[in-house]
């Protein structure tokens, strides 16, 4: 046979495959067995099984991802694919970290735990850089662009499980008008077919023949879609399955096309065709390379045309390994030995009949006790039914020790499991959704019993076809199983171990110790040991597990029962989770219409929400963001700045009943307001909490306007319209976003008055006509602009509302009309200083959820006349009205050269006492701190117990170098305490 | 993952919508003649049954109005949904009202895959 070779390189070196093969079909094709090292003790491991359920065969890809723990087993090799192995330094055959190995006493279950108790430093200083240098999986990629795309399916039946089950299912339904999804995890359809020698044929034909034809009905038929190389990951509540397919299969990674497809499927009907998976046999040196299980050792003959070993021994406790001996002498191989712990007489004839024909040396009633070798298996040591010990030299060990249905996803959709006592394994009982089992995930283990399942299970599906199917079997027909988890070993050395879980590195050792500890609950053991916790979730030893733990407490096993299997089914790579949301996409980007002049003008933006808002402008290269702020807020109380505000949010409330609703929203009294005025007013929640501050502009008493902070916009509209809706649903009265509506400029600034009569000169802004806090609408050029004067920072100020349209040319005439001012342009960072130079609160940062009007001595805003209000009556409250609650207060340090954290605490002693035996006691903490270029020095806010009472006296602030300084309490309102500014 | 069926919209998406809490929790006509001890009970309180539950949705990303269901927390099962301002389904039209996977008692998690002997 000429086949064309693929070439890729496994640890640097070259070596050929054939299409189609997995990593570890090709490394076996190569007789290469030493794969990785193991992630606690850093033994040398192989290829244990020939798919998704590996604990062992985990590599690195060197790609544009660097992928991390591939299942060699699962991943098809590629012209050029570049693989590593983990878990190993310097390199694998001379891995220094199996000194872990000598030190296991020191790793036994619950050694992360223990550790963490352990002396103070210990942790740091010891195990820490150690673990880190050697433990651990592979590297994840540094940086990386997902191509992944989402696709969403809604279907009244999928078929998870493309084997014989899902194929027979998929047979009923081809050509009905049933909307069906099949998906099967591998790149063929068939299953066992295709991987083992079991059948014969199927309606006298060749098993291939049947498959091809029935791959042939499911194409032509218009109603089933397949999905192949597609792993369904997630079966979760409401019928909602998960399924990620692998778009890159055998090919290198296509930079153009998505490499993952995360499909969403809604379903009405489940059928799970899932099958089984093989477990294993714990024993002494379970792990090295060269034990393989008994039916991957015949996938890898049947569907690669691999053959790992010529002459393996076989080990089992089952009739299962009938056909792997079938299929190696089939091919001329003959097997080096079988064992067999059941009694002679309980084993099918057609084995014996075959041992005998080839000779084969047959050990009944007889176990392995362990394995002997350095880097992979040299020798096999036998019990026999005499109890004796003999040694057989081989390469190779294939081990069977049952099957398990594969129950994940049925747990998953939370279906109830029970113990199957003739097949020693846990089986669907009772279903939660709508969910069909078929074949072996169904604990149904006979080809004659599953054509009479099929045809059961989906009768309640009207108009299906009959299926016309016939088998005829190679072997025996019936499974049959003795119970065997583990085998009692001979010899105890420090390097001699017995493993229940390849992956984590947990031995039965470990069981024992911790159910000797206490652990005696399974959810308990499994977090103590981290048994079955790996990347394979313990797929083929988690049931051996709970068998070896039943016998340990003499409980039943399903008394014991199962750990909860949680979604995913098997590792999901982060890319597909997060498809095209990522990077630009992951969140959409708000700019102001103003933004292409910030951008110019060299300002630094900072994300507010969505919103991308000026931070700073750098005036020159070189400028510190310090400086920047510092010339800017200097420059605003000096002449005039101007603020891109076009991100607070701006609600227009109308309606016959909006002054009763917006006093019902806000602290203040709205009622006697004139017209054509604004208000700053308080937004509580109904626990008396400040939610949200903002100004209400009234035009009348059927129509306002609201701002809201800007991260607040959508929270504040919410929590309007769940009140209008909810609670006073007979008021008359509707809600609307307007703040994309809207650019707003905040001008501020002595020269404010001067500069707004220059570009508005037709408007008279003197304190007659216009005087604090009252607004009109103008008419400007072809549109309308609302201007109110209102005040941000303190200072005489103006804020005008402009259609976007007309934004940037009216923003750009403000600088034409001001260079002899300098106005300048400022952003969030000047803004919050020149706040806090007035005391004036930011919410979000000097409130938190926790803080009221009179902890913030706002209560002249609270309109005490009004009736109602949302959080009024939380406001006398025992709770609220408490006299040494934390209040907002003002903090200037004694010595004026010093400055201010924030979020540093507020204490009453100058000296921390460390180490901590006394508690410090905290009064609170430090919610804003700036250095006030106009007042040369630091000024701050703080949260802080009883604070009103303590205005006046001097408390110490902590640093960050465990020191304290000295600073007075006064009230937050720094500069201008009368307020005169902005009255100008 | 659920869905939910809007009365405005039809069925949707669990991610398009919000859950408000316990439904029929009527702010107090007089939140002045009522004591600390009953204005916080509106406030904080809210019943968390494992079973029937009547609670508040809002379809947030579609048509932005609340509506009330009837959902049966132990199997996210949305039994019943209605506008605001009707009348409540009454709790006896919804039979077996807690079905656990394992069924395990009342109160506890559900965190049983295997049906107790
Ligand atoms: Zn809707």
């Amino acid at each position: 046979m000429t086949e064309s070779k693929i070439y890729f390189k496994f640890d640097g070196k070259k070596y050929a495959g054939n299409e189609g093969d997995t990593i570890a079909a090709a490394l076996l094709r190569n007789n290469v067995r030493l794969i990785g090292r193991s992630f606690k003790y850093h033994r040398p491991r192989g290829i244990y099984t020939c798919g998704i359920e590996e604990p062992n065969a985990l590599v690195q890809i060197i790609n544009e991802h660097n992928e991390p723990n591939v299942r060699a087993t699962v991943k098809k090799i590629y012209e050029g694919m570049i693989v590593k192995s983990q878990n190993r330094w310097p390199s694998l055959k001379t891995d220094l970290g199996s000194i872990n190995n000598i030190l296991s006493p020191i790793f036994s279950a619950g050694f992360y735990y223990k550790t963490f108790m352990g002396p103070k430093g210990f942790w740091k200083n010891v195990y820490e850089p150690l673990i880190r240098r050697t433990a651990g999986l592979g590297k994840p990629p540094k940086e990386f662009k997902s191509k992944s795309i989402h696709q969403h399916h809604n279907v009244e039946v999928i078929i998870v499980g493309g084997g014989l089950s899902g194929l027979l299912a998929a047979r009923k339904f081809a050509g009905t008008n049933y909307d069906v999804l099949l998906v099967e995890r591998e790149d063929a359809l068939g299953g066992v077919l295709k991987n083992a020698d079991k059948i014969k044929s199927i309606n006298d034909q060749p098993t291939d023949e049947w498959l091809e034809k029935t791959e042939r009905l499911i194409r032509n038929s218009n109603n089933i879609k397949t999905l192949k190389n597609t792993l369904v990951t997630t079966y979760n509540f409401s019928d909602h399955l998960i399924a990620l397919e692998d778009k890159n299969v055998g090919k290198p990674q296509d930079n153009e096309k998505p490499e993952l497809v995360l499909h969403k499927i809604r379903t009405n009907h489940t059928i799970l065709a899932n099958g089984h998976i093989e477990r294993f046999i714990t024993f002494r040196n379970n792990d090295l390379p060269g034990v393989m299980l008994a039916a991957s050792f015949e996938k890898y003959l049947n569907r690669y045309g691999v053959v790992p070993d010529e002459s393996p021994v076989v080990f089992t406790n089952n009739s299962s390994t009938y056909s792997l001996l079938k299929s190696l002498t089939d091919l001329g191989h003959k097997p080096k030995a079988y064992i067999d712990i059941r009694d002679q007489k309980n084993i099918e004839k057609e084995t014996v009949e075959l041992l005998e024909k080839f000779s084969i040396p047959f050990y009944p009633k007889s176990e392995i006790e362990g394995c002997e070798g350095q880097k992979e298996v040299k020798k096999v040591s036998i019990r026999t039914k005499k109890n004796q010990i003999t040694k057989i030299k081989t390469s190779m060990l294939c081990v069977s020790g049952g099957f398990n249905p594969d129950i994940h996803l049925f747990t998953q959709s939370k279906g109830l499991l029970k113990w199957d006592k003739d097949h020693l394994t846990f089986k669907p009982d009772r279903i939660f959704q709508k969910t069909i089992t078929l074949g072996s995930v169904s604990g149904n283990f006979s080809y004659e019993k599953l054509l009479v399942e099929v045809e059961k299970k989906l009768s309640e599906f009207e108009g299906l076809n009959e299926l016309e199917v016939k088998f005829e079997l190679n072997g025996p027909e019936k499974f049959q199983i003795k119970e065997l988890w583990e085998t009692k070993h001979e010899k105890k050395s420090l390097w001699s171990k017995s493993f229940i879980d390849l992956q984590n590195d947990v031995t039965t050792k470990d069981l024992r110790q911790a159910v000797n500890e206490g652990f005696n609950r399974i959810e308990h053991l499994k977090r103590f040991t981290t048994n079955s916790m790996g990347t394979d979730q313990g797929k083929i030893s988690s049931i051996n597990a709970l068998g070896i733990v039943s016998k340990i407490l003499k409980k039943d096993i399903s008394e014991v029962g199962t750990t909860t299997y949680r979604p995913p089914y098997s590792p999901v790579n982060f890319s597909a989770i997060a498809g095209r949301s990522t990077y630009e996409f992951y969140d959409p980007e708000r700019k102001t219409p103003l933004h292409s002049w910030h951008v110019k003008q060299n300002a630094v933006f900072e994300n507010v929400g969505q919103w991308k808002r000026p931070w700073y402008f750098k005036k020159s290269e070189d400028e510190t963001m310090h400086q920047s702020v510092q010339r800017e807020a200097e420059q605003v109380r000096k002449t005039a700045g101007i603020l891109d505000g076009s991100t607070l949010g701006k609600i227009e409330i109308k309606g016959k009943d909006a002054l009763t609703f917006v006093n019902l929203m806000y602290t203040n009294s709205f009622t006697k307001m004139k017209p054509k005025t604004g208000r700053y007013a308080l937004m509580l929640g109904e626990d008396g909490m400040v939610k949200d501050d903002g100004i209400v502009c009234k035009i009348n008493d059927q129509h306002f306007i609201v701002t809201t902070t800007t991260g607040n916009a959508a929270s504040v509209l919410a929590h309007m319209e769940e009140y209008a809706q909810t609670e006073w649903p007979n008021l008359n009265v509707y809600m609307n976003s307007i703040t994309e509506q809207f650019a707003t400029f905040n001008l501020s600034g002595p020269k404010s008055r001067v500069i707004m009569s220059r570009v508005f000169n037709d408007i008279d802004f003197s304190n007659d006509q216009f005087p604090f806090m009252s607004f009109d609408n103008f008419k400007y050029l072809d549109t309308e602009i609302r201007i109110l004067r209102a005040s941000f920072t303190g200072e005489l100020g103006y804020e005008i509302y402009v259609p976007p349209s007309h934004a940037l040319k009216l923003w750009q005439k403000f600088f034409i009309y001001s260079r002899d001012f300098d106005l300048v342009p400022y952003g969030t960072e000047t803004m919050h200083l020149l706040r806090a130079e007035k005391g004036y609160i930011i919410v979000g940062q000097d409130t938190d959820g926790t803080v009221t009007p009179i902890d913030l001595h706002l209560n002249w805003m609270i309109g005490k006349k009004k009736k109602d209000f949302i959080g009024k009556r939380s406001l006398t409250r025992s709770d609220i009205v408490r006299e040494n609650r934390k209040q907002l207060v003002g903090l200037v340090p004694i010595d004026k050269t010093l400055g201010i954290e924030e979020g540093q605490h507020v204490i009453e002693h100058k000296d921390l006492s460390l180490p901590i035996k006394d508690p410090v006691d905290m009064l609170g903490h430090v919610t804003s701190s700036y250095f006030s270029p106009n007042l040369n020095h630091s000024v701050a806010m703080a949260l802080i117990r009883s604070g009103k009472r303590k205005i006046g006296s001097r408390l110490f602030v902590s640093t960050e170098n465990l020191n304290t300084i000295a600073v007075e309490v006064v009230e937050p309102n720094f500069i201008d305490p009368k307020n005169e500014r902005m009255m100008l | 993952m659920f869905t939910i069926r809007c009365p405005y919209c039809g069925e949707r998406d669990q991610s398009e919508f919000s859950n408000g809490g316990e439904a029929h929790v009527a702010r107090p006509k007089d939140p002045e003649q009522i004591s600390d001890r009953e204005w916080s009970e509106y406030v904080f309180i809210r019943a968390n049954p494992k079973g029937i539950y009547y609670e508040r949705w809002v379809h947030t990303h579609g048509c932005k109005k609340w509506f009330n269901a009837v959902r049966n927390t132990s199997t996210d099962e949305i039994l019943k949904v209605y506008k605001m301002g009707e009348t409540p389904p009454p709790l006896k039209e919804f039979k077996n009202t807690i079905k656990t996977p394992s069924g395990e008692p009342d109160v506890g998690s559900g965190n049983f895959s295997v049906k107790k002997p």
